[in-house]
């Protein structure tokens, strides 16, 4: 069956069997592997990306449920300049490790300011309780967050 | 070749699929139970039937009683201002899993796939639920929350029939409502023991008028606890009272070991939550 949909903004035509998750669609037929595969089972956060600008873990999002969407993953943050103001954030603040987390947080994020451009901290500690790192101890992640609303108002 | 991911966008097409082939569909809606399912029993030859995009299913609405449609998303309950006074119903749904969870994951899918810890059975317990079934052949049928729940995964939804709403009691006057969940990392961990209560005290604001309360993951399916609302009704809460609803919740469940605690565990926290739950809410219904 035929899947068409918009990832990053690129319009894209698949051949699936049906059964198939939205992250192994993005991994393994459009070489998308910026969205990481951790748990599998929706836990953990690694494969987040944004379905119609919701915040879905796509490892247990059926890949054809997302016709006719526009899906975001990390591969579309960045723009011509270069890193956005959130990616940016994470790199100053340390908020990336061994970086395995970070997409998944970066979508989570980008879903959580698009609604509310200034989160308070219980609202980004709620937004990012089903994301998972094992590196930062979270501190520096919240801090790139409140670095970039920092830096978007400024903007 | 028969397809096997079918998407409808309407509930009369859903129905004519449930009516045509409803043994062989399973439903799909957010996923966020039967795609991990799928993928860890490996099976593939099931057909998906995905509802998620039915408009009509989506809605929170209020004349002369709230309903919510079988697709509301856990998020869009935490933040509907017409479930305000169904607090337990949007303190469960605000911990169903992260975000990403409550985004996708939806009512009719956290009822349908009845599991014992299932955080928002026992809010919609106490408000006395019911749940609407259509189908194509008979039309549509009300029942009981309390009796659509049959065992641990097991349902009274026929294959040809879809959820599509369920319906709250009005909220008691000079009541108040909670939901009390015992987890070991609270936002995204399956319920240890969980726990709602809804208390309604009299004029004077002395006596417990009404008092409704229900528990999942201390037996096969969440259920009311009737024994314990007739031992409190009428009366003033006093600790001595608590103490014997405590013991009574013992004779009542039937806790189990499992990977996320033990059965002494269990047992021993069961009480103290019915004693918070009911304390706060005579609190709050006083205020
Ligand atoms: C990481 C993670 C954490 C979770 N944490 C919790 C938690 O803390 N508490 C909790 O209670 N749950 C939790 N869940 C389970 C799940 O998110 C909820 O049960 C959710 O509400 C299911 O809704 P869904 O739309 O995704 O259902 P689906 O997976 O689409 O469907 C579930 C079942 O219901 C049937 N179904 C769905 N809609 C209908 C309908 N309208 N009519 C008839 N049948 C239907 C389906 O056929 C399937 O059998 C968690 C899941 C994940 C992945
Ligand atoms: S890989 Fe999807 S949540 Fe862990
Ligand atoms: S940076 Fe390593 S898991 Fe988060």
């Amino acid at each position: 069956m035929e899947l068409t949909f918009k990832v990053n903004g690129h319009p894209e035509r698949l051949e699936l069997e049906g059964h198939e998750t939205l992250l192994d669609v993005l991994r393994d037929d459009l070489n998308l592997t910026g969205t990481k595969e951790g748990c599998r089972e929706g836990e953990c956060g690694a494969c987040t990306v944004l379905v119609n600008g919701r915040a879905v873990d796509s490892c247990i999002y059926a890949a054809m449920a997302a016709q006719d969407m526009e899906i975001e993953t990390v591969e579309g943050l960045a723009t011509s300049d270069g890193l956005n103001s959130l990616q940016n954030a994470f790199a100053e603040s340390g908020g990336v490790q061994c970086g395995f987390c970070t997409p998944g947080f970066l979508m989570m994020l980008t879903a959580l300011l698009d609604k509310y451009p200034h989160p308070d901290r219980v609202q980004v500690r709620d937004a990012l309780s089903g994301n998972i790192c094992r590196c930062t101890g979270y501190a520096q992640i919240e801090e790139a967050v409140e670095r970039c609303i920092r830096q978007r108002t400024i903007e | 070749m028969l397809e096997r991911f079918i998407s409808v966008s309407s509930e009369e097409e859903a129905l004519a699929q449930l009516n045509a082939h409803g043994e062989e569909l399973q439903i799909l809606a957010g996923g966020t139970d039967l795609m991990v399912q799928l993928q860890q029993s490996g099976q593939r030859t099931r057909r998906l039937l995905h509802i998620e995009k039915i408009p009509g299913l989506q809605k929170i609405s209020y004349n002369g009683e709230t309903g919510i449609g079988a697709l509301c998303t856990h998020r869009q309950i935490v933040e509907s201002t017409l479930l305000a006074h169904y607090r337990s119903l949007r303190q469960a749904a605000a911990q169903v899993g992260g975000w990403q969870t409550q985004m996708v994951g939806t009512l009719g899918g956290n009822i349908c796939n009845a599991s014992p810890a299932a955080d928002t059975l026992p809010p919609l317990l106490v408000h006395d639920a019911r749940i609407t079934l259509v189908s194509q052949a008979r039309g549509s049928r009300v029942v009981d929350l309390e009796k659509f729940l049959l065992g641990r995964r097991h349902t009274d939804r026929h294959h040809d029939e879809l959820v599509s709403g369920i319906t709250l009691s009005q909220p008691p006057e000079r009541g108040s409502d909670i939901y009390i969940k015992v987890g070991r990392r609270s936002a995204t961990e399956v319920a240890i023991v969980g726990l709602a209560a809804c208390v309604a005290l009299d004029e004077h604001r002395r006596l417990i008028e009404d008092v409704r309360l229900a528990v999942c993951s201390v037996g096969p399916v969440p259920k009311r606890l009737y024994e314990i609302e007739n031992l409190i009704k009428g009366q003033e809460i006093s600790d001595s009272l608590l103490d014997e609803a405590g013991e009574m919740l013992l004779e009542l469940i039937e806790p189990i070991d499992d990977v996320r605690a033990s059965k002494k565990y269990r047992a021993m926290v069961a009480p103290r939550v019915l004693r918070e739950a009911i304390t706060c809410c005579a609190q709050n219904a006083s205020g």
